[in-house]
């Protein structure tokens, strides 16, 4: 899939880079718009190579049906269409079959995708700046073709640009028809794409927009339109009480097993040891998802490690009987683990912890990974805001009737550790207690509180710290540094590692809440050697249940 | 070369056929919709008196069709006494916009010049004074107004000085209401109520014989010049073969029993002509077959078979605190209940927190299920409280058809269903 969007990209970009030489002088450009009228017609095609139905077929794998299918609905030249809804889950190629059909046809398409377009103004205008031939360019002041964001005035404008658009193609038909150019047809059709439609779904006007967009093929009334919404949640999720006519559904169904190694075997320089490699791996990483860009994503760095035993990383070996037991033996290991971190998204860049990697275990050779990827936080953060944090964390997840025996100035862990058989009332309500913690989440907090045992806490670990690194404590304990305080506590609130709530109307406080998962506070407080469980009230049930 | 041609000829010409309403609506019956609304307009016309009209039916029963064609054989046979303003509900729902719009039209139809500036107070006393012009002159104004029901919501005030215009005998206009909502004239406040004519026209959803009549007259070819006569004919006796065939009168059946209406059997058509084949040129039995595939879709099921594995064992999880009648339902719960449907099993695989939580992701990105709160911006997705959008019976039937699934997951369904 990764190649096919690789491949996409530079395709739509052809219409953009048409227009780039020119933007040496303004001249230039508007004698071109002006003078070049019937070329920029052609702007309106998918750039790019001639392609062959054939080529389609053998470049998207599995899709053979859903290609004939399209190509159906879309008809001979010509032909008018009813509006066509194409879905199925993401990285299925719905975008980039469509996308290559219309290369294939050579008709004219407006291509826009509403994840960039991301509310109906910006929607409305891509389109029509498109249908309008229109370009942004320093002469026009990066300018819209029309100002538009209520929908009737887009319905005006609409029917205005496609009548014009209409038009250019039907004279260009018939000169090409007296020019008895046949293979050049365009045809009279405009078809306007709708792509990554699901998302209009959660836009602010979304029960205006929706039923509009979906009704809008009968509101132009115009057959030589073709509307065609891409969305990869089928049309049942887009049900309101305003109701539309139907569109015609055209089902992308997630690749199968087959055609998953099909696609990842392609552009592999060594097919038959990725083979094999599939053969090990697939099935089980086929169990956790279906998405092509997750399980390249997630096998990529497993073959890498599949190589390793081989001299020449893997490149123009043929792997024998003998050669594929030996590689076997040497992943196996590493199934399991990666299994678990299949959705990982590192935040560095995958070299920089290739090297990073590399670099841990020519240090310490004996430890395993995992510890390694506990033990360490992969970004940076100072002291006390890891003190702020896992003071949040500390007040969002403990009750607050018990700070103060946690946190008395003696050392609250003495106070905990009485020993006191549980009744069974007490476990009962300990049960419904950490359900609600399960089902609620943690728990709110005002400011004050959270200064508060973060002041505890920078006191104990000045305690427990050594005196030569004391410059952070002092600090913290003066309370002379508020301010400070409060800055790197909006930076957390920005990071989105603490949730600031709006203030609440009768006490006119703001109320915070810890974001943080347990692992993270973990991680946070051995970063700072702090002994994060001994206050943490009840800790270990929900970890271990969590785990 | 010829004989491609006029094979896919005869595909475009079907295809316009369908995608055109002018032919599917015309039909000269004393008692269909058509000839009624075209006697009451025309009426209005020469008698230059002032009418309103409901047209209501359930959405995509050929209301705004058969009107668009009445009007423009109205247009050609008075064209300098009528004209036509459009208004939509979905776009002019706002009383400002909708006044705009009515004077915008206005302008073009009368060579004035519109002013984008003009207030709302400007646009309504502009169209008050061009209705008494027009009734002065003797030309009929007809409004469209489609969404009816929406221009319902709020204050009403287009419709009332809309129709209060009406009330003075210099005026001459038509205000057509169409709906899809058969309750459209309750919707309306008193003072309008009282001043609309309670003229309604129903569009109801043709029967199983006008269905296959309207089938016949959209699929035969004309015999005339424009196709070689062999091949119409032969395609018109196959049509008609197909059409009177027992089986597919029974897929037809079943496929007018969801929703009988006029656009709905129009989709139904387009598929099954652009499954047509190119090669021998004639409609066939399996293009309706498939096209009766491809339409008629089951997209829960459909979800269902993309599911992975440990998808379906969220799934599964759910559905059995659903039926343990948790009130509410969070993706911690659901990593209990999956914890310990493991130990109780001893399924094969584990997986992590993390990888549960992506496939949790995946899940409401497909829409198996939702968040039960839309607010809920300041809780991790953890703890935010889930619903399933899938029901019982549909998962238990996706499962057993799915054949990869595991036979411990139908066992745990069987169970609780």
């Amino acid at each position: 899939m990764d190649k096919e969007k690789v491949s996409q990209t530079p395709k739509r970009m052809t219409r953009s880079s048409a227009s780039s030489p020119t933007s040496t002088s303004n001249n230039a450009i508007a004698a071109k718009v002006n003078s070049l009228e019937p070329l920029t017609i052609n702007d309106l095609l998918v750039g790019g190579d001639p392609i062959s139905l054939d080529d389609i077929i053998s470049n998207f794998p599995g899709r053979r049906n859903q290609i004939l299918e399209i190509v159906r609905l879309l008809g001979p030249l010509n032909s008018p269409m009813l509006p066509l809804f194409v879905y199925g889950g993401p990285c299925t190629g719905k975008t980039s079959i469509i996308l290559r059909l219309f290369r294939h046809l050579k008709r004219p398409l407006v291509y826009s995708s509403c994840r960039t377009c991301y509310n109906q103004g910006i929607l409305f205008e891509s389109i029509l700046n498109q249908l309008f031939l229109h370009r942004k360019n320093a002469a026009n002041g990066y300018a819209n073709a029309k100002r538009c964001d209520r929908p009737s005035d887009f319905v005006n404008f609409l029917r205005e640009a496609l009548t014009n658009v209409i038009n250019n193609l039907k004279e260009k038909s018939e000169k090409l028809v007296s020019n008895k150019m046949t293979q050049e047809k365009t045809g009279n059709m405009i078809y306007l794409v709708f792509d990554n439609f699901h998302l209009v779904k959660e836009w602010d006007k979304n029960s205006t927009i929706l039923p509009l967009l979906f009704n809008l093929y009968d509101m132009l009334k115009m057959h030589e339109v073709g509307l065609i919404f891409i969305s990869s949640t089928s049309a049942d999720t887009f049900y309101s009480n305003m109701g539309y006519v139907e569109p015609i559904p055209v089902y992308f169904p997630d690749y199968t097993e087959g055609d998953i190694r099909q696609i990842l075997l392609r552009n592999q320089a060594n097919q038959k040891l990725y083979s094999s490699f599939l053969d090990v791996v697939l099935k089980s990483f086929y169990g956790i998802t279906k998405q092509v860009g997750d399980l390249s994503a997630a096998l990529k760095p497993l073959y890498e490690k599949y190589c390793e035993p081989l001299s020449d990383k893997g490149k123009g070996v043929a792997p024998d009987q003998q050669m594929r037991r030996r590689l076997l033996a040497h992943i196996n290991p590493h199934i399991g683990p990666s299994l678990n971190e299949i959705f990982k998204v590192s935040s560095l860049s995958s070299t920089e912890v290739e090297t990073q990697k590399e670099e841990k275990r020519k240090g310490n050779p004996r430890r395993l990974e995992k510890s390694e990827e506990l033990g360490s936080l992969d970004f940076h953060m100072s002291t006390s805001s890891k003190y702020l944090l896992i003071s949040a964390f500390l007040a969002s997840r403990n009750p607050a009737t018990l700070d103060a025996s946690l946190f008395d100035s003696k050392g609250g862990s003495d106070n905990r550790k009485r020993k006191r058989k549980p009744s069974e009332k007490a476990m009962e309500r300990k049960e419904t207690l950490e359900e609600e913690l399960l089902m609620k989440g943690p728990g709110t907090f005002p400011l004050e509180r959270l200064l508060a045992i973060f002041q505890c806490l920078v006191s104990v670990g000045e305690d427990d710290e050594e005196p030569n690194n004391d410059g952070f404590g002092v600090e913290g304990g003066s309370g002379g540094l508020m301010s400070d305080v409060l800055l790197q506590l909006s930076s957390l609130c920005n990071a989105n590692l603490i949730f600031k709530g709006r203030s609440c109307p009768i006490e006119g406080s703001t109320r915070y809440r810890s974001t943080i998962s347990e692992d993270l506070a973990l991680k946070v407080a051995r970063s700072l050697k702090f002994p994060l469980s001994k206050y943490l009230y009840r800790n270990g049930i929900s970890l271990e249940c969590l785990k | 070369m010829e004989p491609e041609n006029h094979k896919t000829k005869a595909v475009n010409v079907l295809r316009s056929r369908i995608c055109d309403p002018k032919f599917i609506f015309k039909n000269d019956y004393p008692d269909s919709n058509y000839s009624k609304l075209k006697f009451m307009i025309s009426n209005s016309v020469t008698e230059a008196c002032n009418n309103s009209i409901l047209l209501l039916g359930p959405r995509g029963s050929g209301k705004n069709a058969v009107l668009e064609v009445v009007i423009q054989d109205l247009l050609q046979e008075y064209p300098d006494s009528i004209s036509v303003i459009r208004l939509n509900g979905l776009l002019h729902s706002d009383d400002v916009s909708a006044f705009k719009e009515i004077a915008r039209q206005l302008c073009m139809e009368h060579q004035l010049l519109f002013s984008k500036a003009a207030s709302f107070d400007d646009n309504s006393q502009f169209m008050v004074a061009i209705l008494k012009e027009c009734g002065l002159a003797h030309k009929t104004v007809i409004f469209v107004l489609e969404e009816f029901d929406l221009f319902a919501q709020g204050k009403q005030r287009l419709l009332y000085s809309l129709l209060d215009a009406m009330q003075s005998i210099a005026s001459q206009a038509v205000v057509l209401g169409i709906s899809c909502r058969l309750d459209a004239d309750q919707l309306l406040e008193k003072r309008v109520r009282s001043r609309f004519s309670h003229r309604k026209l129903l569009f109801l959803p043709p029967s199983m014989e006008d269905s296959q009549k309207l089938l016949m007259h959209m699929l035969t070819l004309p015999i005339d010049s424009s196709f070689p006569h062999d091949y119409a004919t032969e395609f018109n006796t196959r049509v008609q073969n197909i059409i009177e065939d027992r089986k597919f009168k029974e897929t037809l059946q079943k496929y007018l029993n969801v929703d009988s209406c006029v656009k709905h059997l129009l989709r139904f058509l387009f598929c099954a002509v652009s499954h047509m084949d190119l090669q021998t040129g004639f409609l066939s039995q399996e293009s309706f077959e498939i096209a009766f595939s491809s339409i008629q879709r089951q997209p829960k099921l459909e979800c269902l078979r993309n599911c992975s594995n440990l998808e379906l064992h969220i799934l599964v999880c759910m559905k059995r605190l659903e039926v343990k009648e948790k009130s509410l339902c969070n993706f911690n719960s659901l990593m209990k209940e999956y914890k310990s449907m493991h130990d109780s099993f001893r399924t094969s695989e584990y997986y992590s927190r993390n990888v549960c939580l992506r496939a949790f992701e995946h899940l409401i990105h497909r829409e198996m299920i939702c968040f039960t709160d839309n607010r809920g911006q300041n809780l991790s997705v953890e703890f935010r409280p889930v619903k399933l959008l899938i029901s019982s019976a549909e998962l238990h039937q996706g499962l057993r058809a799915y054949n990869s699934c595991p036979a411990y997951l139908i066992k745990l369904m069987d169970r609780e269903g």
